[in-house]
């Protein structure tokens, strides 16, 4: 078996890292001419095999997440789900992408013709530049940037203004009241997601994913056991950022219709619907690498494919945005922006505070890492535990409002106020 | 130095997915605030009361179905408990029990249909609705084991109720009986404690008591403000005075008090229902009354606690076979005589909010 | 910068942004304007990775593009609407004249300059621009810091001087019963 492993390892067709290939390719163009002619049609081809892969997993991953959330929501609420379209429902995507495309695509007659129609193809950007980035195996990254953990930030930061040029070109009043839901709510979030990363960031020593990916292949550990508060922090902010339930105030259907995609009708609003899903699907798969050790699973890479290690990965935590979008109900925009700034805000502050200084003490001393990681480990787990319960247990609602049911009378008469 | 805002006035409705049917509400804001509202209903006018004025008395108990289409059962028993008391007319007991239980399951199904809605205005996607909604379909399916339809029954008649229930009615209810009290427990547990549930709720919507006794909220509006009113208990109908039920009340008066009532109340109905369904007397389950009965001159006012509050019905007779005067007082279109004050100095979102906790039915509001 | 590659995206970044910056000042309506400006946020963000510098890049994208168009579109939409009509001004001519000087003055500097280049194996910016801030330029670092404290407590000042109104959640005498914790 080791010898067969042997034999496939890093060749051009050990499809265990679809890599080997695309290196393959570029290596051979670049052998075209005299060795050095070519270079600039390898870069081309490199890039063109890049967007293209990215736009065909999206896509697919795009028409997958569609019967999945269905089907996985409905289940919670204890309904079938779609069965008809196909086996099983499967068909559904479909039919979904088949409806929205032969529905005349209204424009709003007095609002901005030019931005309306933007706005639903710039909001894709951000979703594809993300999983730019994301390493689907050891040499499957479509570019690896030395700041990448800060560039998906920085590429999500574009959202809010996307939000706004949606809620303003529809000129309505409602669309434009979510569109500035939604930026406030943004902006919030970010930063308390900026500073989990950090977190991830300084205790790694790597701003580039794969890097990270390697520090956890190399100390056999995942990170969320590391770092459970930057991880739990990082799911909570960055779902807030994806405007799901239950932070979806900015397209709450039972309170403003759709908030800044009422006007959208036909693809434009298949467009909103798939990036939203889209973009659920990229924070996990940025929870995935950063936390839950990417395409690497404890050596298993050997035998099954990284990229399908990660896959499979990315969809089990997205059935943690499920699981969240079926049970819970929508805060309020204030209460939205309370959690933000009051409680993820000083959780994240406590964390980088921590990490910095034990990533200072086993720099600075030497430690090893067999010492120093579990001791850590427990340290951050029992913080975060302790953080978290104590602060809701004394500022949460729950704890102040009571009582629990509410209170039996029996002597009708008596009871009555005078 | 303040920042100059201009007030922005927002339709909510009449086509909304929650304003509970065609209800529609312009509210001024001023940013996420509302500092004016103003309540349009109509959109559902159907001039029944004019209607039952041209049909003969039997024939208007389908008219009070579509009303207050979620709890029909109730609206067919205080209509006929106004012709009964007009024309002198006496229930018997089989008529009477079977009443009961009629009404105690209609009102296990609305609740758990406001219920359901009501967390769907907070927000949460429908879980709970559907989940409720499991329960609802066996009430369901329960009226129309009896009289053949699921939600506009048409059962009670003028001296009784129209069929008489068949075998499998008996099994099913007992069923129905043991699986309740474990499902509203597993409710109770999802929903109760919910963090984010009692922060859309608590404080939103609250009503002083004073504004409630003077606006004439019933129904669990009041009971939520801490007033133990009640019809089933104030004015005993039916046979209510020999079952053994408490009311459950809440303190402050918003919305997640007349949640927590309307759970409460729940359990309460399958406590009656507990000692009604196995006290069922045999006997004959209604008198003989002429199809076109024509009762004396005189008026005469009948009031039933229907799930939404106290519905009231109030019947004039001029002799004839149909009423000279029939008016409704409608529980759903009082209760929301207070919903300016209560969303003035929300947000929208808080609108929403208290708008569901009221349980209104636009069927009744604008009859 | 040798190669085909990045002359050429040079040459289109500079056509995008000298565009849109064209296009700031002469697009009719102020919306148009602010999206324009967020375009040659971006441009000036890929011209940066052009130089290699990907910190600078990344953090231009996040604060530029990101944070300060935000604020940008929140100040017109706070702006009543009667104030944001009339785009026309008298100033034109002067504008464009002070433009033209001054781009004159900086094109003539940019010429006269010395600009030494840095070699193209440098280490990563990330590293070099935290040993710079951290190590040499903490001082102005910090100072930087407590300058965008002050304008966090301006701003609260300015907002919430009025004073929180806990009335304002709840309709009117229902305080008495009921405080509503926020």
């Amino acid at each position: 078996m080791t010898a067969l492993c042997g034999y496939v390892l890093s060749e051009w067709y050990d499809l265990r890292d679809l890599g080997n290939p695309v290196q393959a390719l570029l290596d051979w163009i670049n052998g075209w001419g005299d060795g050095s002619t070519f270079h600039w049609l390898a870069y081309v081809v490199a890039g063109l095999i890049g967007a293209a892969a990215i736009g065909l997993f999206l896509g697919i991953a795009m028409l997958s997440l569609i019967w999945i959330e269905r089907k996985a929501v409905s289940r919670i609420q204890i309904r079938y789900g779609p069965n008809r379209t196909g086996p099983f429902g499967l068909l559904q995507p479909v039919a979904d992408a088949l409806k929205l495309m032969q529905k005349e695509a209204l424009t709003p007659l007095a609002g901005d013709k030019y931005v309306f129609w933007l706005a639903p193809v710039v909001i894709f950007i951000p979703t594809l530049l993300v999983f730019g980035v994301l390493p689907f195996g050891p040499k499957m990254t479509a570019a690896n940037i030395n700041v990448a953990v800060l560039y998906i930030v920085a590429v999500g930061s574009a959202t809010p203004l996307v939000i706004f040029m949606a809620g303003w070109s529809s000129n309505n009043k409602y669309s434009l009241l979510g569109a500035m839901r939604g930026i406030a709510m943004a902006i919030s979030y970010e930063i308390p997601m900026v500073l989990s990363l950090l977190g991830v960031v300084l205790f790694t020593g790597h701003m580039d994913l794969n890097g990270i990916v390697q520090w956890q292949q190399k100390y056999h550990v995942w990170l969320i056991v590391l770092q459970p508060l930057a991880a739990l922090t990082y799911f909570i902010s960055a779902s807030a950022e994806l405007n799901r339930t239950p932070t979806d105030i900015a397209e709450a259907e039972s309170e403003i219709v759709a908030g800044y995609h009422t006007e959208y009708s036909g693809m434009k609003f298949g467009l909103f619907y798939a990036v939203e899903l889209g973009n659920a699907l990229a924070v996990s798969g940025i929870w995935a690498t950063l936390f839950f050790g990417g395409w690497w699973l404890f050596g298993l890479d050997r035998w099954i494919p990284a990229w399908l290690i990660f896959l499979g990965k990315m969809y089990i935590l997205y059935g943690a945005l499920i699981l969240t979008r079926g049970t819970l109900p929508r805060l309020r925009i204030d209460q939205l922006l309370d959690f933000a700034w009051k409680f993820l805000l000083p959780l994240a502050l406590v964390n980088v505070l921590v990490v910095a200084a034990e990533v200072t003490i086993w720099q600075e001393n030497g430690i090893s890492a067999g010492w120093v990681l579990p001791i850590a480990a427990v340290i951050n787990i029992v913080l975060s535990g302790v953080l978290i319960v104590g602060y809701t247990q004394t500022f949460g609602f729950a704890r102040r409002q009571r009582p629990r049911r509410a209170r039996l009378v029996t002597d009708t008469l008596a009871a009555m106020p005078q | 130095m303040t920042i100059q805002t201009e007030p922005f006035i927002v339709n909510i409705g009449p086509q909304h997915p929650s304003t509970h049917g065609v209800f529609r509400m312009r509210v001024v804001l001023d940013g996420e605030k509302i500092i004016d509202a103003d309540m349009v209903v109509g959109y559902l006018h159907r001039s029944l009361e004019k209607l039952a004025e041209e049909r003969t008395y039997t024939q208007n108990i389908p008219f009070t179905d579509r009303m207050d289409y979620l709890s029909a059962m109730s609206n067919n028993l205080g209509y006929c408990m106004a012709v009964e008391k007009l024309a002198g007319i006496r229930v018997p007991e089989r008529g009477q029990y079977l009443r009961v239980i009629m009404a105690e399951l209609q009102r296990i199904a609305n609740h758990s249909m406001a219920i359901g809605t009501f967390i769907n205005d907070c927000g949460a996607w429908q879980t709970p609705l559907m989940w409720m909604f499991a329960e609802r379909e066996k009430i369901l399916d329960l009226f129309e084991m009896t009289c053949g339809a699921r939600l506009t029954c048409n059962y009670m008649r003028i001296g009784g109720v129209a069929f008489d229930i068949p075998d499998e009615f008996l099994p099913a209810v007992n069923g129905l009986l043991d699986d309740l009290p474990r499902k509203i427990d597993e409710y109770e547990k999802m929903l109760m404690e919910n963090e984010i549930l009692i922060a859309r709720a608590r404080g939103v919507g609250t009503i002083p008591r004073d504004l409630a006794i003077n606006a004439s909220l019933t129904g669990p509006m009041i009971r939520g403000c801490g007033i133990p009113f009640d019809i089933r208990k104030a004015d005993p109908y039916a046979v209510y005075d020999r079952f053994d039920f408490a009311i459950p009340v809440g303190e402050n008066g918003d919305s997640y008090d007349r949640f927590l009532v309307r759970m409460a109340e729940l359990r309460e109905s399958v406590k009656i229902l507990k000692q009604a369904v196995p006290a069922l007397p045999g006997g004959p389950y209604k008198v003989d009354v002429p199809l076109s009965v024509r009762p004396p001159v005189g008026d005469a006012y009948a009031r039933v606690e229907s799930p939404k509050g106290e519905l009231g019905y109030y019947i004039v007779s001029d002799g004839g076979t149909a009423p000279y005067r029939f008016h409704v007082r409608a529980p759903s279109y009082i209760n929301l005589s207070v919903l300016r004050e209560m969303v003035i100095g929300a947000s929208v979102a808080d609108s929403i909010v208290a708008l569901g906790s009221i349980d209104i039915v636009i069927g009744e509001v604008d009859r | 910068m040798s190669g085909f590659g990045p002359v050429s995206a040079f040459y289109v970044l500079a056509v995008l942004s000298i565009g849109s910056a064209l296009a700031v000042m002469a697009a009719r309506s102020i919306i148009h304007a602010v999206l324009f400006l967020v375009l040659f946020f971006v441009s000036l963000a890929a011209m940066f990775v052009l130089l290699s510098a990907d910190f600078v890049a990344v953090a231009q994208l996040l604060v530029y593009a990101g944070a300060i168009g935000v604020l940008v579109v929140f100040a017109i939409l706070l702006t009543p609407s009667r104030d944001r009509r009339g785009m026309e001004t008298k100033f034109v001519g002067p504008g464009l004249l002070a433009g033209a000087v001054v781009a004159g003055t900086v094109v003539f500097i940019a010429f006269n300059t010395n600009w030494d280049t840095a070699s193209n194996d440098f280490p990563s910016t990330v590293d070099a621009i935290g040993q710079a801030l951290l190590n040499r330029w903490a001082l102005p670092f910090e100072i930087a810091s407590v300058l965008l404290i002050a304008a966090m407590i301006g701003a609260i000042v300015v907002v919430g001087g009025r004073g929180v109104d806990l009335d304002t959640h709840a309709a009117g005498p229902a305080t008495r019963l009921v405080r509503r914790e926020r």
